[in-house]
């Protein structure tokens, strides 16, 4: 029995189209959000779910707080089915999603906190205490008395944060946390995610479009696209699959005569520089410095591998997303 | 019931905050407040009407001063329709339509407690026949309170009816300026009720709208005797039930058939 089971989940959305001239009823389409997605997570896990947009991220972290009921399909979260034992399953969930905001505009944070207490019935001492362990880690506690719409984005996204792990949620879906967060914020949200994960062994489900997030705080990820579910497993063997190029950039004293370049690499001039993407399965580096030495005096050379966004995004158009 | 309770504290708190908003209704109303005295006090001039101009001032009165009872929605609630965001307050363990009704119910008991002692005040303090008249007896008073209180219960199960139309339709505007002109129309706020013909005031007075305002008012004037108050509580009883009874089942359907579609 794992902590979230998921099977066979599918739901679609019935979109409605301008009416086009001439006809009398509005055409119709559907778009298949989940088809057939099934997946396992155990308890304490930190699992990355990634996918372009309109993959069906958001519609199943939807399904699973609850939210939407599927169209067919089976999950469980602790024995729970979502939809169907909405109430006591949001107990033990906390949610934050990036793009909407879920504590009282208009109040001090700590005004909606007590009511989040009321809610969730926390008891008064171990709510204190968890505000006090999380308005630390957080670093709210001089913003406590301010309401949500006099706050930085950063800010926000703290107190939201902190609102939805007042009750000890068991289980954390994150939808797109570090959106629009600047470094320094970005870097303490994931240590503070870390953190949560490693001491209170909240399993956290996140959705993001930012690698970095998922590099550094999950070791497995998920990757929906067009409603499946494409791949489920460790990042870096995710990536070495798509992590084929290396790229040199090299600048000469001298135009060089860079003829004897096998087919197999591309070149480009950008200005003075001269960028060459190739394979290092094909041509080992090394053959492919002599190469480049041979080819006239070199000023300047840098090697890179690709970035993480690079890759997929290749991943992606390789998947057909 | 708790975590009800503190929303509706919680919400109740806040609209202590919109105290400019208050002053600026409480203006608007007077003036409103006067504009009709001044139609009836013309009115009856020419051609006086069987019920005494005093009563109608009172009745006018008390119409304006609960004015927000009557037309006020959570702008909060129809902004969360409109985006979507409604469907993320499910991530929380309250029935939604407990938590709104508490919402609702907070923000025109309190927002029309701002508006009121200040207006009654003031129109306790004109001169004759533009004044406020005071209520027949002390029994009459206390309970034209109850009567008050059940209609607002019954007006905010009757807005959570509104929003869960609204949850359907998405926009509002449409069916609730249907609803305003109805409610302004047979709440008794443009004409009091008691002007209206005596075989419409036998129908008028049964309809929902006339529970909030209309039943408690005559409650004070003493138009309604003390011994059919009970009558009185009967009929706002029976709209309550019904009310909330359709607001629950429409809440619920609207919950197991909700879409949020992006993001």
């Amino acid at each position: 029995m794992h902590f979230i089971e998921v099977e066979h989940l599918n739901k679609s959305f019935t979109v409605r189209k301008k009416r086009e001239k001439g006809r009398f009823l509005r055409e119709k389409s559907i778009i298949h959000a989940l088809q057939d997605v099934s997946f396992h997570v155990d308890e304490g896990e930190l699992i990355g779910y990634i996918g372009p947009n309109g993959a069906g991220k958001s519609t199943s972290v939807k399904i699973l707080s609850g939210i939407l009921t599927p169209d067919s399909g089976r999950a469980s979260v602790g024995g729970l089915t979502p939809w169907t034992d909405r109430k006591t399953h949001v107990q033990h969930i906390g949610v934050v999603f990036g793009q909407r905001m879920q504590l009282w505009w208009d109040v001090p944070i700590i005004d909606s906190y007590r009511l989040l207490k009321d809610i969730y019935k926390v008891q008064k001492g171990a709510f204190e205490n968890r505000l006090e362990e999380l308005t630390d880690a957080l670093d709210l506690k001089n913003l406590l008395a301010t309401p949500l719409r006099l706050m930085s984005l950063g800010q926000r996204m703290r107190a939201e944060l902190c609102g939805s792990l007042l009750h000890s949620p068991r289980l954390l879906f994150l939808d797109e946390p570090t959106i629009g967060l600047d470094a320094v914020s970005k870097l303490k949200l994931r240590e503070f995610l870390l953190k949560e994960n490693r001491e209170k062994g909240t399993t956290v489900l996140l959705t993001t479009h930012d690698m970095e997030d998922i590099a550094a705080l999950c070791q497995r990820v998920m990757v929906l696209g067009h409603g499946k579910k494409l791949y489920d497993g460790q990042l870096p063997e995710l990536l070495s699959r798509y992590d084929t190029q290396r790229t040199i950039h090299v600048r000469y004293d001298a135009p060089p005569d860079l003829s004897s370049l096998p087919e197999s690499c591309t070149l480009q001039k950008d200005g003075d520089n001269f960028i060459i993407t190739y394979e290092p399965a094909r041509i080992p580096t090394s053959d492919m410095l002599s190469l480049l030495q041979k080819a006239g005096a070199m000023q300047e050379m840098t090697a890179q591998s690709q970035n993480v966004d690079l890759l997929i995004a290749r991943m992606y158009r390789e998947m057909d997303l | 019931m708790r975590k009800y309770f503190s929303t509706f504290l919680m919400r109740w708190k806040m609209e202590t905050q919109y105290r400019g908003a208050a002053l600026g209704g409480i203006i608007c109303q007077m003036v409103f407040g006067l504009i009709l005295i001044s139609v009836y006090r013309a009115l009856y001039m020419g051609n006086p009407q069987s019920m005494p101009l005093s009563a109608i001032v009172t009745y006018v009165w008390l119409q304006q001063a609960f004015f927000r009872m009557l037309l006020s929605s959570d702008n909060d609630l129809m902004d969360k329709i409109r985006t979507g965001g409604i469907a993320y307050e499910m991530c929380r363990p309250v029935s939604l339509y407990g938590y709104y009704y508490a919402r609702i119910m907070a923000m025109k008991l309190m927002g029309s407690l701002l508006r009121a002692v200040p207006m009654l005040v003031l129109a306790s303090l004109l001169p004759e026949g533009w004044g406020i008249g005071a209520p027949a007896s002390v029994p009459a008073l206390l309970l034209a309170l109850m009567g008050l209180a059940l209609g607002l219960f019954c007006m905010c199960a009757l807005e959570n009816i509104t929003m869960g139309i609204t949850m359907r339709t998405i926009d509002f505007k449409g069916f609730q300026a249907l609803l305003n002109l109805l409610m302004t129309t047979f709440s008794g706020n443009i004409l009091p009720l008691t002007l209206f013909p005596d075989a419409w005031q036998r129908v008028v007075r049964l309809l929902p709208y006339a529970q909030l305002l209309d039943a408690p008012i005559r409650l004070y004037t003493g138009e309604t005797p003390l011994h059919q108050a009970g009558q009185v509580f009967l009929i706002q009883g029976i709209w309550l039930c019904i009310f909330v009874g359709i607001g629950l089942y429409l809440w619920k359907r609207n919950t197991r058939k909700m879409i949020v579609q992006g993001g």
